[in-house]
């Protein structure tokens, strides 16, 4: 039974995976406690922090979500190198400066909300292309879990069939219908077809229609980034009031420093630090630590002991490693016809075949769309900054918000064990130490961007009648990570199991992004989400045989 | 120096290499000039420079400004611009030469420096909602920020809904069309 | 309405499946009209439990006096599937049980003792032939003593229940008495719109105008100008039933919102004409202290003229927020910076509402606090609740709740009398509570203390009687 420092299951993290892996084990009659390392807030207060934002940073999705110093995340605002919180090197430092959140509810708070699931054939990149990994279960193991995530979330997503994807029958109907476009997305739907490419209606955690959970539907107040001010897309904080009213106790400004093992090897503890910098012992019989690919396997790197010398839950030498994401190209058109974007959700759609294809023996695939984001803010400055005044300057500003349309590409990765994350001789203001994250996109990514998704971009943007485009040249981050606790079979070379139990500690689970083994060019949530589903059935057996 | 950037995209995008709101004359990432003492004035004197501001604002913009908000305007304005007054005071005895009643009528007059520096940067805080590019400066405007609403009739304001669930369509009134604010 | 009748038909179909009964046109047209009748006298709605099967009962209705449960009326042993015909009628007219006990008035037969043989018999019809039997006994009721001696129902309907029969008023049309006997019997409007007197009986002096039904107040519906529906053309009165909505005006939640969902918004176009007919000619009740309309107060209005970005980005939410504040975090996201609503009123503007505009407070605390729910066949009306249950998302508290009620009704509504917390809480707990209880058992201590004391009297008396002789 739970008390204020023992429960049946220590859950270190209340993001999607912490909570959903927390309701289930609630629903099996667990104890749960779960330790959060940011504070708990109240949606009106987010939004009152964005409205506040000066419009040229309200594109800085963590700018509403200042940090703690106690649980530091990137800033709004880069001051410089030696207070950044993530310490990044390597040719594509810039593609791994990842914007999660450490606040109760995690970085669903600034999610997209999109759900793409794996193609079955992600799953199977080394039998099928010969690049990557393989892993340890097929797309039908993952299905059941896929259905179960995304009606514990409230997905919804076509009913018509030539616009599902992945292209195989679904085994249960998505939780509601889909969600409307708006004339940018039909134009750029339009466009995509004539280059002979399909853009899909996204499958989204956003409720359509009707209420799910005693949520409302969405009411396309544009805003998902950073914050849905009515909660219509699911956020893990949405979560945390059922959770509580389930017996579930949460604890923030709760900053996990150490996992405890004993002799046996099982996990006896987790020792957190207070805003006080007072320490505390919590113990459990299960241990969760879901937290995602960059503070789960900086948590396990920092609470190396005697037994293990390079970390817990890293015999395999792999804890840390494999990093993957998706690394993005972003592109800024003026089209000689309006477009308007900004009516409906700010993502709604995508171009998803792209991701698949006999190439990828050579190249990765990539998933490309159209941004829904209203650009009056971004049509608004640019208009000032050309010195109008008067009618010209409403007319341009009219102009360039329905004329500006932004696209993005993010390419799939390969796992590559360079691309890793160690434990920075910088400390934060715990004395903890800060990620130093090396990141390499590697060729099998930029070969992709040359020969395959530029060439493509170029096509589309030629289509939808741009007269002037900007596309970047740097690689920037997706905030999907993934890969640093990876799954397998084989203990020499991953860290978790079929289930993301570690394979060195039968009692420490990891689920998440950390535990994917290929990420696919689609959002990773639910794949994550999925993957809670399944460590929580495993949770509840194991608990149940003693 | 503040290094500003949005979280998905790269440099090449970052808000420091677009000429941006304010005229680049008047601000350096924020840095207050010794500021007049707007409190020390008496308040007779307070009035008459907001509402001259007001009244220059209503000239330069030709639309529906609220008084309150321009009163922390001014006040802000002051602290970085401390000849705000007789540059309000300038500009107007210009729009008044050409008995101007909208801005295009006696915009082109102003002479370009400081003069012409002010005025944009009453237009860019209207329309932006900000008088400066600072990650912490004030936000006198978001609702009310001009630059939203010439395309009101089609984009939400972000965080407020713009209809009923799922009650928007592919369609979308023409370019022409201006609402009226 | 056809959609309904389809569905009847499956039903009835299936019915006759399962059971040996042989079906014959009369059963099967008796069944179609019990089972609009049903409609009409909405009997789903109580009998219904969240999340139950229909008319299985178990539905937990807060009362003054305690929390009542309503009964299984499916056509099982468990329900009324042994009920005759009369027994029927009686449970519906006089309100007894076919055991004989007393059904408590949350059973509204006050105002079905108005319905008709031949509607008695429809519904009969419909109960026992056109409802799938669901064989669960649900919760009882079990009020406080002496409230669960039923017994002392005989008393209160000997003192209440007229046995006047409605008959047809000659000198009006035939819609106005076919929209008072929907409105005096089937619909039941009074039994939630007339005030009730000490004894929880309604008031006949105050026919329609306005009362507490827990958390929420159905208001003055009669026609007068300032407190009721006067200012409503016949129109309005059919759209605000058709569909729950009236814009700038009301929008139905709770109780009413329930009643619009499984009742009227599925009764013919000619019975709500009916309706609205005969409401627009109820006689005016009017409040001394009401000068205009619950629907005119208020004007658009925003405070972000120095709200907005007066305060600083925060990671903290324990800083003591203004109704202003509040009013923009939490509600003007879809009710607009200004109040004023969404263009396609989905989202009603806040002034010119009768929730704001109402000098009771309920209606607007338990909207913020219980949100609302309404479907009709225009799709689902839905709006969050900040903390009146238990998994709402956004939890704001009874100080909380009482600021921004105190901005709204200041900024939107009619703010003579501000919100206390105290009136949050007592909405949250249910709505007022009736000293009845309380006084009933006082009354029953003070009549068993007089009861002893005379009987020790007497015996003293007859002793001393006794010793004299």
């Amino acid at each position: 039974m739970a008390n204020d420092f023992s429960a049946d299951v220590i859950v270190v993290g209340t993001g999607v995976i912490g909570c959903i892996v927390a309701e289930q084990a609630l629903d099996a009659g667990l104890s749960v406690l779960m330790l959060e390392a940011g504070p708990r807030v109240e949606r009106w207060q987010i939004v009152e922090n964005f409205r506040n934002v000066p419009p040229q940073y309200k594109q800085n999705w963590n700018a509403p979500y200042p940090p703690k110093p106690w649980a530091p995340h990137i800033e709004s605002e880069l001051a410089d190198a030696t207070t950044d919180y993530l310490q990044l090197e390597g040719p594509n430092a810039r593609a791994y400066r990842q914007g999660y959140v450490r606040y109760a509810g995690g970085a669903t708070w600034h999610w997209a909300g999109i759900c793409w699931r794996l193609h079955p054939d992600d799953m199977q990149m080394k039998t099928l292309y010969g690049v990557g990994r393989d892993w340890a279960f097929d797309y039908k193991t993952l299905d059941p879990y896929y259905n179960r995530a995304e009606y514990a979330l409230g997905v919804c997503g076509p009913s018509e069939v030539e616009l599902q994807w992945p292209p195989l029958p679904r085994s249960k109907p998505y939780p509601m219908g889909r969600l409307p476009f708006g004339q940018g997305e039909q134009r750029f739907t339009e466009a995509a077809a004539r280059v002979g490419v399909t853009n899909l209606p996204a499958p989204q955690a956003r409720n359509s229609g009707v209420s799910y959970d005693g949520r409302p539907p969405c009411c396309g107040n544009n805003n998902c980034f950073p914050v849905c001010p009515i909660s219509a897309k699911y956020d893990a904080a949405s979560a945390l009031p059922r959770i509580e009213s389930k017996g579930g106790r949460i604890r923030e400004n709760a900053v996990v420093y150490r996992v405890e093992t004993d002799e046996k090897q099982n996990i006896a503890a987790v020792h957190y630090f207070n805003p006080d910098k007072q320490s505390q012992r919590v113990v459990g019989r299960i241990f969760v630590i879901a937290c995602n690919a960059i503070e789960t396997p900086k948590l396990l790197l920092m609470s190396k002991d005697e037994r293990n010398p390079n970390g817990v839950a890293n015999r395999s030498d792999q804890v840390g490693r494999n990093l993957m994401d998706q690394p993005k190209i972003s592109a800024q058109l003026l089209l000689s016809e309006p477009m308007w974007t900004g009516i409906g959700p700010v993502q709604g759609s995508s171009i998803i075949m792209t991701g698949q294809g006999d190439f990828r023996s050579k190249h990765a695939g990539a998933l490309l769309r159209c941004e829904n984001a209203a650009l009056s803010a971004a049509g608004g400055q640019a208009a000032l900054a050309k010195g109008l005044v008067g009618k010209a300057l409403d007319t341009e500003i009219r102009r360039l918000s329905a004329c500006t349309a932004r696209l993005t590409i993010e390419h799939e990765i390969l796992s590559d064990p360079n691309n890793r994350l160690t434990l920075s001789d910088k400390k934060d203001w715990l004395g903890l130490s800060k990620p130093n994250i090396y990141y390499d996109v590697g060729d099998y990514v930029r070969r992709s961007h040359r020969d395959y998704t530029l060439p493509l971009l170029k096509k589309l943007i030629a289509e939808l009648g741009a007269v002037e485009s900007t596309i970047a040249t740097t690689f920037t981050n997706s905030d999907h990570m993934m890969g640093s606790c990876i799954m397998g079979t084989d203990p020499g070379n991953s860290v978790v199991d079929v289930d993301c139990r570690s394979h060195d500690h039968p009692n420490l689970f990891l689920p998440g992004g950390a535990a994917m083994t290929t990420g696919g060019c689609g959002n990773s949530t639910i794949t994550m989400a999925a993957l809670a589903m399944k460590a929580s059935d495993s949770i509840v057996e194991q608990l149940r045989r003693g | 120096m503040t290094h500003l950037y949005r979280d998905d995209a790269p440099e090449e995008f970052s808000l420091t290499r677009r000429k941006l709101l304010v005229g680049s004359a008047l601000v350096a990432g924020g840095v207050s000039l010794s500021p007049l003492d707007w409190a020390q004035s008496t308040g007779s004197a307070v009035q008459a420079g907001e509402s001259k501001f007001m009244e220059l604002s209503s000239l330069l913009i030709n639309h529906h400004l609220d008084a309150e908000v321009g009163a922390r305007m001014a006040t802000a304005m002051m602290r970085i611009n401390p000849t705000l007054i007789q540059d309000v005071d300038a500009i107007l005895s210009i729009a008044k030469l050409r008995n101007a009643r909208i801005v295009e009528e006696f915009y082109a007059d102003v002479p370009a420096g400081h003069l012409k520096d002010t005025a944009y940067a009453i237009i860019s805080a209207w329309y932006s909602g900000v008088i400066e590019n600072s990650s912490n400066a004030e936000v006198f405007a978001f609702e009310t920020a001009l630059m939203y609403q010439p395309t009101r009739d089609v984009m939400t304001i972000p965080t407020y809904a713009i209809s009923g669930p799922s009650g928007w369509t592919s369609e979308a009134p023409p370019m022409s069309d201006m609402p009226t604010f | 309405m056809h959609n309904i009748m389809r569905l009847i038909g499956i039903v009835i179909c299936l019915a006759y499946a399962s059971s040996n009964a042989f079906a014959t046109d009369d059963i099967q047209e008796a069944v179609m009209r019990g089972a609009y009748m049903a409609t009409a006298s909405d009997c789903i709605a109580c009998h219904t439990s969240a999340g139950g099967k229909p008319f299985a009962g178990g539905l937990p209705i807060a009362s003054p006096v305690g929390t009542i449960y309503s009964s299984n009326i499916t056509p099982s042993a468990a329900g009324i599937g042994r009920y005759t015909e009369d027994q029927f009628a009686r449970a519906l007219r006089a309100g007894i049980r076919a055991d004989g006990a007393n059904l408590y008035p949350a059973m509204p037969y006050t105002a079905y003792q108005l319905l008709t043989d031949a509607d008695i018999h429809d519904l009969y019809m419909y109960f026992q032939h056109g409802v799938t039997a669901v064989d669960t006994v649900p919760e009882q009721t079990a009020l406080p003593f002496p409230m669960n001696i039923r017994l002392s129902m005989k008393l209160w309907n000997l003192l209440f229940l007229g046995h006047t029969s409605k008959k047809a008023d000659p000198t009006k049309s035939a819609d106005w008495n076919r929209g008072r006997y929907l409105v005096d019997g089937a619909a039941h409007c009074s039994t939630c719109h007339t005030p009730r007197g000490f004894m929880m009986e309604e008031l006949p002096g105050q026919y329609l105008g306005g009362a507490q039904v827990g958390p929420w107040f159905a208001p003055n519906i009669t026609s007068d100008i300032d407190s009721g529906i006067g200012s409503w053309s016949k129109a309005e009165l059919v759209t605000y039933l058709e569909t729950g909505n009236l814009a700038g005006k009301a929008q139905a939640a709770g109780s009413m919102a329930e009643a619009i969902e499984h009742s009227f918004s599925h009764l013919t176009a000619q019975d709500i004409s009916a309706i609205a007919t005969y409401i627009k000619t109820v006689p005016p009740q009017h409040t001394a202290s009401d000068h205009q309309s619950r629907f005119s107060y208020g004007k658009p209005y925003s405070a972000l003229a120095s709200l907005r970005g007066a305060n600083p980005i925060r990671s903290d939410t324990d800083v003591e927020a203004g109704g202003a504040q509040l009013f923009d975090g939490n509600c003007a996201s879809c009710h607009q910076a200004r109040g004023q609503g969404s263009k396609d009123s989905y989202f009603p503007a806040l002034f010119h509402n009768s929730a704001t505009g109402l000098a009771n407070h309920s209606n607007l605390i338990a909207t913020i606090l219980y949100g609302v729910n309404r479907t009709t066949p225009q799709g689902q009306v839905f709006m969050p609740g900040f903390g009146g249950k238990v998994n709402n998302v956004n939890v704001l508290n009874d100080e909380q709740i009482a600021t921004l009620a105190n901005y709204v009704i200041d900024q939107y509504g009619r703010g003579d009398t501000p919100v206390k917390s105290e009136d949050v809480a007592q909405i949250r707990a249910g709505g007022p509570t009736s000293p009845l209880l309380l006084l009933a058992r006082m009354g029953i201590a003070i009549a068993a203390i007089v009861g002893v004391v005379c009987i020790a009297f007497l015996i003293v008396a007859w002793r001393r009687r006794a010793v004299n002789k």
